[in-house]
């Protein structure tokens, strides 16, 4: 098993480097140097030419180029992400008010479209071909077609602005004290996301569990006597369990991109809008960070899928097959 | 007992194979699968409508998609404009049919190509092997590294917003998916008995990839270029409605649905991007019915 | 007929349909037999026979797209005879019948077994549902049963996954599993057909042991002719979804009668005849299930085809044990007297 792992991260671990060189790069050569965008700007206003130069030197502007990008590496990984072009903000600051925000709505989808999707596509199976099936299906596939900011948009109109049940958009409001308070909010834009995801969830729980129920290793656990339900779940979603496990990891850098859409169109202030927003404004450092850290979220999430799979699948831990 | 709806079923099913009045039709066996499967007929010949409306757009409306209009700004749906007018008054209905050539141009166009790409390395990379195979294979896991929209909104805050740059970004974002189906179908096929045979016939690597063996992997390809297209259809939309896909001036659905970030709109003017939206989730879903169709029509192990 | 207390199960004028892609296929078209208690039945033929499904009626375990049409299975529980038949496909009482009274093994192993749990979980399973004993007494029966069926280090083996297993032990392993409860009848489809042939014979040894020890039927399906003339006590053979020629093995294997018989037995090489010995294949092939001939399914392979063909032979005792479905085994049987 701690070999399985120690496996994965000698994966993990130099293609996170390549891309933040690739990353690194993209910034050399987008408008304005290095130092620039290290410096916070009251710094800047304030500061001499010799007093640049100075900096210059300390961040190796004057050296090669792979020393720069060594240097910004070690202080990324510090917590020092300079500083976005716009607003002048520390980028790790921003990062600190926008992560959890994010974070809250995906784990909330998440959690709600995994079990959801995974319930209505194991039903799905169990019934193939009846009405229940069928109208299901239709369902899910009607979830993956709708863009998800139309259904955002429909659902504001519905729910907030005619019904007046929800707020419009928005997290937090000053006078909100408790985490009861806060709900109101997140349904919203979580529900939205999850019904999305949840189509996506319940399609692919639907096939795998159908490719397993024909499997022959189902006729013997009914040839023993097992009752029905034993031998559906316990044999057969078990089974199934695996190629949805890893479907639902691919599935993150969508829900990741999802919540993009969904956090600009219901004005969550998480790190999805704030990225929309770097890119209308050209901010390219913050751009380049944001797109970073993305990539080490999804990264991440392989990893823990991955180890996942080898704690459900023996097969995978002993490395057959 | 009482007879199951299955039981009754399957009585006449034998009935008619007792009286050999069962048919006999010789037509191929995945076309009639597909034929038999009413939604997926259902999206093809909706779909057509749509994509024939698109085409003949001009034909179909007597209004410039482009000409403002202020004296008929902000119309609700009447007999002149069926999809009212927008906030310059421009003939909705009429951006839609437009809106569709561009939308569906970019989404068909980019699926088509990207998968073209990703074939011809998949096929290639997937048989040889090698080096080329190797750095294909990172290249492409380092796309897949980044959330879809996310690479798309780095590369055009780079490349900046264009009709082609988009396609581009598009086609460069998604050549891996396809590359990697095709890759491992050759993969599986490469140890086949009948590759050794052409292999000993002395035939190049180019005829026996691209002709001998590419047509055993077209059903799945066919299917992901049709899950491809509704990708970046609603791709498209969503930047377009950012508006950060397609440049404004011209009009696509999602950059018609653009104006819907104005809650005044939103709540008042109804058909400006209603109607959009819906024909947006109608006609992917036709796609996605049609890839659906020819999933279960051409996959050998579906039960009838 | 037999004395009633020496059959196992009767089956009767069996028929089972396929329902598959809107077409019907006569799967099983009226087979009948009887299985003896203790002794081996095996039931040959080519693929597509029947044969599988066959068993798969008996244990009611066909796939949904199908459906038993008449006949019946009369199975001897303790002092009462049950019709399967009647039985709900997986009700209380088929699945009380299931892994204790009738059990089944299948043609390889390495599918037949769910591959997330070990071997131990899936053989206590048995035991569970059908028996009273405890946990540490069905951990304690499985190490045994495991032992008994030749794997050794049996207290290691019982924690392990399928996969760690080689494909003679896995079978073992289904054995055992299938064992666990001490049916009266076990079923086997093609248990070697994935195996070696020196593994095949351990097997079969194994399976003829567990027969004398425990007065089991068995019901063996096979294609192999070999397999026949070593174990069965009774042989029936089947061709399109009827059966053919059937009796003890002495019977049909030394008198065979059915002119499919009769070429099946001399298409097998013997070791030792050398190279030049006449094989003799059955000339044509199986016909279409969906585009069958009329009357007599052989027909039109036979060598001794008729007019009278067309019409369905009905099933002629030849003498107490001897049965077989020919116009024409009058003509065959006389060259035995």
């Amino acid at each position: 098993m701690t070999t399985y792992i120690i496996q994965r991260l000698f994966i993990f671990f130099p293609m996170l480097l390549v891309i933040s060189f690739l990353v690194y790069s993209g910034l050399e050569l987008s408008p304005g140097d290095a130092v620039s965008h290290m410096i916070s700007p009251e710094l800047a206003s304030t500061i001499t030419a010799e007093q640049l130069d100075a900096m210059r030197e300390a961040y190796g502007l004057n050296q090669s180029f792979l020393t720069r990008y060594w240097i910004w590496l070690t202080s990324m990984v510090q917590g020092d992400m300079g500083y976005s072009m716009a607003g002048g903000v520390a980028i790790s600051e921003i990062m600190v008010k926008t992560v959890p925000a994010t974070l809250e709505l995906s784990m909330v989808a998440l959690f709600f479209s995994t079990i959801l999707g995974c319930s209505l596509g194991v039903i799905s199976a169990l019934k193939r071909g009846s009405g229940t099936d069928n109208s299901l299906t239709v369902a899910g596939m009607a979830g993956v077609s709708i863009p998800e900011f139309f259904f955002g948009l429909v659902a504001i109109l519905l729910f907030a602005i005619e019904l007046k049940w929800l707020p419009v958009g928005g997290r937090l409001l000053p006078h909100y004290e408790t985490l009861w308070d806060r709900i109101p909010n997140i349904v919203l834009p979580s529900l939205v996301l999850a019904l999305m995801m949840t189509a996506g969830a319940m399609r692919y729980a639907r096939s795998s569990m159908l490719d397993v129920l024909a499997r022959e290793f189902i006729t013997t656990a009914r040839s023993k006597g097992m009752p029905e339900w034993r031998v559906n779940i316990l044999h057969g979603f078990r089974v199934a369990l695996t190629p949805v496990v890893v479907l639902i990891g691919f599935r993150l850098p969508l829900l990741i991109g999802g919540s993009t859409i969904i956090e600009q169109v219901y004005q969550w202030p998480g790190i999805g809008s704030m990225f929309i927003r770097s890119v209308r404004a050209s901010d390219y450092p913050l751009v380049m960070t944001i797109s970073l850290m993305y990539v080490f979220v999804v990264l991440t999430a392989s990893l823990i899928i991955d180890v996942l799979t080898a704690l459900i699948d023996p097969r995978v831990r002993l490395g057959k097959e | 007992m009482a007879k199951s709806s299955l039981d009754k079923k399957f009585d006449q099913i034998r009935k008619r194979e007792e009286e050999k009045t069962f048919s006999t039709k010789k037509r191929s066996r995945i076309v009639n699968k597909f034929l038999n499967n009413r939604l997926a007929v259902l999206g093809l010949i909706i779909f057509t409508i749509i994509i024939l409306a698109s085409i003949f757009a001009p034909l179909l409306s007597p209004y410039d998609p482009m000409r403002v209009d202020l004296r008929s700004m902000r119309q609700p749906p009447s007999f002149d404009h069926w999809f009212g007018t927008d906030s310059t008054g421009r003939d909705v209905f009429t951006r839609v049919l437009f809106g569709g050539r561009v939308s569906i141009f970019i989404g068909l166009g980019s699926a088509i190509l990207s998968a073209v790409v990703g074939i011809a390395v998949g096929c290639y990379a997937g048989y040889k092997g090698g080096w080329i195979d190797v750095i294909a294979l990172r290249i492409s896991e380092i796309f897949m590294s980044f959330p879809q929209i996310i690479l798309v909104l780095l590369l055009v805050s780079i490349t900046g917003q264009s009709l082609f740059n988009l396609m581009a970004i598009f086609i460069l974002t998604g050549w891996g998916g396809m590359y990697r189906l095709a890759r491992a179908r050759m993969l599986s096929l490469r140890e086949e008995e009948y590759v050794q045979a052409l292999r000993s016939f002395g035939l190049s690597t180019f005829t026996i990839c691209y002709k001998h063996m590419l047509p055993n992997a077209l059903s799945p390809i066919m299917v992901n270029i049709t899950l491809s297209t509704a990708m970046f259809i609603l791709t498209e939309a969503g930047l377009s409605f950012l508006g950060l896909g397609v440049p404004l001036n011209i009009p696509t659905w999602g950059n018609i649905l653009n104006v819907a970030q104005d809650i005044l709109i939103l709540q008042n003017y109804w058909w400006m991007w209603g109607p959009v939206g819906i024909v947006i989730s109608v006609f992917v879903l036709c796609v996605n019915f049609i890839g659906d169709g020819l999933r279960d029509s051409t996959d050998p192990s579906q039960q009838g | 007929m037999e004395d009633k207390n020496n059959i196992a199960l009767s089956v009767r004028d069996l028929k089972t349909f396929f329902y598959t892609n809107n077409r019907c296929n006569k799967a099983v078209n009226g087979v009948s037999f009887d299985v003896e208690k203790g002794k081996t039945l095996c039931i040959v033929g080519e693929s597509g026979c029947g044969k599988s499904v066959t068993a798969a009626t008996i244990m009611q375990l066909l796939p949904t797209l199908s459906r038993i049409e008449e006949g019946e299975i009369k199975f001897q529980k303790d002092d009462k005879i049950i019709n399967i038949e009647k039985l709900e496909k997986n009700g209380k009482e088929m699945r009380e019948i299931r892994g204790s009274d009738i059990a089944m093994i299948f043609q390889d192993p390495m599918t037949a077994l769910n591959p997330v749990y070990t071997v131990g979980f899936q053989i206590s399973e048995n035991l569970k549902y059908h028996t009273n004993l405890n946990k540490k007494e069905i951990r304690e029966k499985c190490i045994s049963l495991l032992n008994d069926m030749g794997i050794p280090l049996p207290e290691k083996r019982v924690d392990e996954y399928p996969h760690s297993y080689s494909g003679g032990m896995r079978q073992r392993a289904m054995i055992a599993m299938a064992m666990a409860c001490n049916p009266k009848i076990l079923i086997a489809d093609e248990p070697t057909t994935a195996l070696d042939v020196t593994i095949q014979a351990q097997i079969f040894e194994l399976m003829d042991k567990l027969k004398k020890e425990n007065d089991t039927a068995i019901i063996l399906i096979t294609h192999d002719m070999g397999v026949v003339a070593e174990l069965a006590d009774n042989v029936a053979v089947m061709y399109m979804g009827n059966i053919v020629e059937a009796g003890t093995a002495d019977d049909v294997l030394r008198r065979p009668t059915h002119p499919y018989t009769k070429a099946l037995l001399e298409s097998v090489p013997v070791l030792g005849r050398g190279k030049n010995q006449d094989i003799n294949p059955i000339k044509g092939s199986t016909p279409d299930p969906y585009n069958r001939p009329i009357g007599c399914q052989f027909a039109p392979r036979c060598n001794w085809q008729t007019e009278s063909c067309d019409v369905m032979p009905e099933i002629t005792q030849i003498n107490e044990t001897h049965q077989v479905r020919c116009h024409k085994y009058e003509q065959f049987f006389e060259k035995y007297k």
